[in-house]
């Protein structure tokens, strides 16, 4: 066999009926059964809130409002998605949040003006995640260890920039886009940016060689290395892209905040990583999804809102957060259970 | 963070010496005639000192948590600035750390120096009675600063904000805002809940609110004295309650954030009060073009007092003003409200 | 029948999961002190019905009898309470753990009840492995630090550390070397002399001869042969019960002419320190090329530095009379090198993936333009390459864990096919491979070769080398003591070159 076998030209492939089972579970096996699990504590939340605060919850304000509040963490948990899936960990998101968008909002950097603040924060968000990944791929460093350093040291240096103090935004084309002039067909473009960067995310993990290859060094890193995948560039590339969502977060929260602050992103990396888990990718690696990430991050950005709507205190928010996510977890599993 | 005891009561606060309202009264005197003053360094330096003659050498060690946010940053800028104005005085400073062990130890290592008199803001002022104590029994007076210790025998001298008091001067300032309105509702913007001083500023709130019958607060949501958290809390306060008069903030820190949110929200139809004093509250009041209309105070400047404070111990000299030989043993400081009537002569106080 | 109930009856046993019906009515009955063989293809149901025995799956209908009362495995526990046992083909123990740990994993033997004996379970472990013929094994070593051979003897322990009146092997013998199988063959008639009934599952007909007593054939989740002899069924009849067709190890024919063209893959003073000595091997297109040696002989070693896996000490491989970059696998990859490697699980297979994502893992820049993978060409090529092996199910959506493991051999071969690959490293191909599939797969390496491809073999078995390559390389601690065309040598010679390094004319 020298040729390589060619596919057959206009070939279908039609999935035999899974058994016997009824319509609505072979429909429901293959939207996924966790992402529609997922959304049935989503739709159950909505409830909640609907009934709490009819007024207040059920109103395209609130919609807005929680969508944007999701943007930056959102944006963060994309990238995470992808390091978790190829079997990684990233501790360092929220530290790099902090640094980017410290770098991009001093008082040397805002003489750039708008371009000036985008680009460093982004440029910052991509150099902290090339050192990430030279670290792991190329130097052997264990992901936990080396982004747990980078998150030590990009906290370190946002402090050492700020002086521990708080970084104003003056330039009026940052501040006008969290503001509600620049809903574009009311959506805030936060939220768009959000959005693309989910589709592009969803796009790249299921309709490209990059994604493909995210799952294969996930799965078995050293079935990928024998079947011909570079498994280092790809690590690499991995928290390369964490690092830019990281950037773009950056951005996203310089112009919510008006402001870079080295205490900005405080805890990101445990929301994103819970996010992630609770959306149905594996922590072990081998499977991702960014419908279910995005899905953990609406369901926590919505856990708060209904809470700060209802002026429940921190103390009752915490309790009721770490048992929804419980809860959020046994359902899926009930379902996947029942499924296959 | 800045922590003291509720217990702090009026009539202590009477007989306080080195409250910021007097004190920065005088520096609006001195302040024209100074030609040093510079554009950051904290407006502390340029008012006089309990007793501005040079005396004996004193070295004075000075240990601080990690300065990682405006308030704690201006209380370093303060004790720095301060002690350089005197010939007499050598400080010693630690780098700052949030770590309760590496504190103790950054604190016995001044011990072992024998430096003359210790100045401790505590990162956490409970775990740190055991070394205060130490420094106490090895005949270094302690001057302790802000976060108190679990007893008074660790320290010769407190000096330190009002958290309860802080409350009471916003929603006094609050109340006679809103005095005259019938159902007034009001909203609290806290700090973060995990600290005490979270608690006694809302309890002192609180208690002011009680003088006013026609006053409701109908809201309260902890942020964490970051601008991010400032910003998210907020924007959820305001579509919780689509209408309101008034807004406590407990930090202008996190304010930056909350006036973020109140203007993406396209608000404006409420008072704001703000808390601690930042530079960049004071110039909204300036200028006087948004919900900010004043903050409540708590001073940086004590660490410039307290540098005052433990220089006086190490000369044995008491502070002018009052009848005392002897140093007080506590200072509780007053939290004032500062409005568009008395920014300017607090601007320079502002910390960023 | 036997005199007295027999020791376990299953009777009717079904269980299903979704789309597979694995057990459909399995039937059968093992008294004690019997070794009871149970044969089958893989996917025929044994792995599920041992499970069934173990506790770990519950069974969908049918009865389970114990000395003739009817009992409920409702849990593993619940197995071993009564006295089963089951010795897993992976190994399920800890590797951070002591020997004598893991033994007593679960039981330790206790003070006041929690204060663990170490003492006492070193003593006993040490007991135990006297008994099992190995008292080399020191209670206190890490499991981590043993063999893979040594770590089934613990195994074995931790079963007989329990009360245990049945013991099911699964596979025991597949990671042993001969000396080793006469050891376990010796501990399995201890066991069966002391009244306890043991079932044995293997691939290898001529140890179930050795050692079996009656032999159950399972075939698509039934029972289709219960309780025959294992001494005298004839091997025809027990092949042809397992595969439905009458066929035993089958040979495709070589082809008559030899390869006559260029060699394709040329390796030069290839060297390991340590591992293998410098070793000269040309491969030309068409042709089969064993390795035979024993486990330990540099077999795998070269075949990965072969294919850029380990980085060689010395010397060099070229294809095409190009030089390869060493202890590169993308170099490797691109000059047309694929490999099949020992341990498909670990090395080769994406676990969690369907069949065509596992095909087309290696040749993805095929179906994709700047990044962006047609899904619709993927699947086509994948289901092109898995029909032109005959992969069962005709279904490459299906996720690979669930087919057989001849069938994942053959994903895995569909994915150097779809590649273009020049030459195959073939390491322990027909591993884990029932006898029926094995004939099938031999097939078609044959039949790739003979469409070009060169074929590199490894094997532990003898007469699979012999009778698949065209010519063999024996070899013996790390060196290549004989070469010679398969034809002219016999099991016996080889054996006699691996043992003894030299023709024992």
């Amino acid at each position: 066999m020298t040729q390589p076998v060619s596919p057959p030209r206009g070939s279908t492939d039609k999935v035999p009926p899974m058994s016997e089972l009824p319509a609505w579970r072979t429909l429901a096996a293959r939207a996924d059964v966790r992402t529609l699990s997922l959304l049935g504590v989503l739709v159950a939340l909505i409830v909640i809130g609907g009934i709490t605060k009819p007024d207040e919850f059920l109103d395209t304000r609130n919609l807005q409002l929680v969508l944007t509040q999701a943007s930056v963490i959102g944006v963060v948990t994309v990238g995470m998605t992808f390091v978790i899936t190829s079997g990684g960990i990233d501790l360092s998101v929220g530290a790099i949040v902090a640094l980017s968008s410290v770098w991009a909002t001093t008082v040397a950097t805002q003489e750039y003006g708008f371009a000036g603040i985008l680009f460093t924060a982004v440029l910052v968000g991509v150099g902290c995640g090339l050192v990430n990944g030279l670290l792991i791929a190329y130097g052997g460093m264990v992901p936990f260890i080396a982004t747990l350093a980078m998150l030590a040291s990009a906290r370190g240096l946002a402090l050492q920039i700020t002086d521990g103090k708080t970084q104003i935004v003056t330039i009026d084309g940052i501040l006008k886009l969290g503001e509600r002039d620049s809903y574009i067909l009311g959506i805030p473009p936060l939220v768009l940016v959000f959005a693309v960067v989910t589709i592009i995310g969803w796009l790249i993990l299921n309709r490209t060689t990059f994604g493909r290859r995210t799952v294969a060094v996930g799965g078995n890193a050293e079935a990928a290395r024998l079947a011909g995948i570079d498994v280092r560039r790809q690590r690499l590339y991995l928290y390369l892209l964490s690092g830019l969502c990281c950037g773009i977060a950056a951005f996203l929260l310089i112009i919510l905040s008006g402001s870079g602050q080295n205490t900005n992103g405080n805890l990101y990396e445990l929301d994103a990583i819970a996010a992630a888990i609770i959306g149905g990718t594996l922590l072990s690696g081998g499977r991702g999804t960014i419908t279910g990430s995005v899905l953990g991050v609406l369901i926590f950005t919505t856990i708060t809102n209904i809470f700060a709507l209802n002026n429940l205190q921190s103390d009752v928010q915490q309790i009721a957060k770490g048992a929804i996510i419980v809860a959020a977890v046994l359902v899926q599993r009930r379902t996947a259970a029942h499924s296959t | 963070m800045p922590e003291s005891t509720s217990s702090t009561s009026f009539t202590s606060r009477r007989g306080l010496l080195f409250g910021t309202a007097a004190a920065s009264a005088g520096a609006l005197l001195v302040g024209c005639t100074s030609n040093d003053t510079k554009d950051e360094k904290p407006a502390a330096d340029s008012r006089p000192a309990a007793d501005d003659k040079p005396g004996k050498h004193v070295t004075i060690g000075f240990a601080g948590p990690q300065a990682d946010h405006g308030w704690l940053n201006a209380i370093n800028d303060n004790a720095k600035s301060r002690a350089k104005k005197y010939s007499d005085v050598t400080l010693e400073i630690t780098e700052g750390s949030n770590d309760t062990a590496a504190q103790i130890g950054q604190i016995e290592t001044l011990i072992n120096k024998k430096v003359d008199v210790l100045v401790v803001l505590p990162a956490d002022g409970k775990a740190l009675t055991q070394v205060g104590l130490k420094a106490m029994r090895a005949g270094i007076p302690v001057v302790n600063l802000d976060r108190i210790f679990n007893t008074p025998q660790a320290y010769r001298c407190w000096i330190g904000g009002d958290n309860y008091g802080m409350g009471l001067s916003a929603g006094h300032y609050i109340g006679e805002k809103l005095k005259d309105k019938q159902d007034a509702k009001v909203i609290e913007l806290a700090g973060l809940d995990n600290l005490e001083l979270t608690k006694q500023r809302t309890q002192g709130f609180d208690a002011a609110l009680k003088n006013y019958p026609n006053i409701k607060k109908v809201a309260r949501q902890a942020a964490d004295f970051t601008v991010e958290s400032g910003q998210a809390k907020m924007a959820q306060l305001l579509q919780a309650q689509p209408k309101f008069d008034a807004l406590w903030n407990h930090d202008d820190d996190q304010g930056v954030g909350a006036l973020r949110a109140i203007k993406q929200a396209g608000r404006e139809d409420f008072l704001m009060v703000g808390g601690a004093g930042a530079l960049s509250a004071f110039q909204a009041i300036q200028a006087d073009n948004s919900v900010l209309k004043a903050t409540v105070l708590y001073p940086p400047t004590m660490a410039a007092s307290a540098i005052d404070l433990a220089r006086a111990l190490g000369q044995g000299k008491a502070i002018g003003g009052l009848a005392e030989f002897e140093i007080p043993v506590s200072l509780t400081l007053y939290s004032a409200v500062v409005d568009k009537d008395n920014v300017g002569q607090y601007m320079a106080t502002g910390f960023r | 029948m036997a005199p007295e109930p027999p020791l376990l009856t299953m009777s009717g046993i079904t269980k299903s999961f979704p789309g597979v019906r694995a057990l459909d009515g399995v039937d059968l009955d093992v008294q004690a002190g019997e070794v009871h063989c149970l044969l089958g293809q893989n996917g025929a149901g044994k792995s599920t019905l041992i499970k069934v025995l173990a506790g770990a799956h519950q069974p969908d209908g049918g009865t389970i009898g114990w000395r003739g009362e009817p009992v409920t495995l409702r849990s593993p526990i619940a197995a071993m309470r009564l006295g089963i046992a089951t010795i897993y083909q992976e190994l399920d123990l800890v590797e951070g753990l002591s020997v004598a740990e893991n033994v007593h994993l679960g039981h330790e033997p206790t003070a006041a009840g929690f204060v663990v004996r170490g003492k006492a379970a070193k003593a006993s472990t040490a007991q135990l492995l006297r008994r099992l013929g190995h008292p080399e094994i020191d209670p206190a070593r890490l499991v981590g630090e043993l063999s893979a051979a040594q770590q089934q003897i613990v195994s074995m322990a931790r079963a007989l550390s329990h009360d245990v009146r049945l013991i099911v092997m699964d596979e025991p013998s597949a990671a042993l070397d001969p000396d080793e199988v006469d050891n376990l063959f010796r501990i399995v008639g201890d066991l069966t002399a002391d009244g306890v009934a043991v079932v044995y599952i293997s691939h290898r007909l001529e140890e179930i001869r050795r050692i079996g007593d009656r032999v159950t054939v399972l075939k698509d989740g039934r029972a289709v042969a219960g309780g025959l002899p294992a001494k005298s069924t004839p091997t025809r009849e027990v092949v042809a019960l397992m595969t439905g067709r009458n066929v035993e190890y089958v040979f495709p024919e070589r082809p008559t002419r030899g390869p006559s063209s260029e060699p394709v893959l040329r390796v030069q003073g290839l060297a390991r320190a340590g591992e293998f000595e410098p070793l000269d091997l040309e491969l030309r297109p068409g042709e089969i090329v064993g390795l035979a040696g024993l486990v330990g002989s540099g077999r795998s070693e070269i075949l990965e530095t072969i294919y850029g896996a380990r980085k060689p000490t010395a010397g060099q491989v070229s294809v095409d009379g190009r030089t390869l970059r060493t202890g590169s696998v993308r170099a490797a990859v691109r000059a047309g090198l694929g490999l099949a490697p020992e341990e498909r699980k670990a090395q080769a297979l994406l676990m969690l993936e369907s069949v065509t994502r596992n095909v087309s893992v290696s040749s993805m820049s095929r179906f994709s333009r700047g990044g962006w993978i047609d899904r619709g060409a993927e699947r086509g090529a994948a289901r092109a390459a898995t029909r032109e092996l005959s992969l069962r199910p005709d279904n490459p959506s299906v996720p690979i864990r669930t087919l057989s493991g001849g069938n994942q051999q053959k994903a895995v071969l569909a994915r150097w096919l779809l590649r273009g690959c020049r030459v195959l490293l073939l390491d322990e191909p027909t591993r884990g491979v029932d006898v029926g599939a094995r004939a099938e797969l031999y097939a078609v390496i044959r039949r790739l070769a003979d469409e070009g491809l060169a074929v590199l073999l490894v094997s532990s078995e003898v007469p699979e080398v012999l009778g698949l390559a065209d010519r063999v390389l024996v070899l013996r601690e790390g060196r290549v003591v004989h070469t010679a065309p398969a034809r002219e040598l016999d099991e016996h010679r080889v054996l006699d070159l691996v043992m003894e390094g030299s023709p024992a004319s």
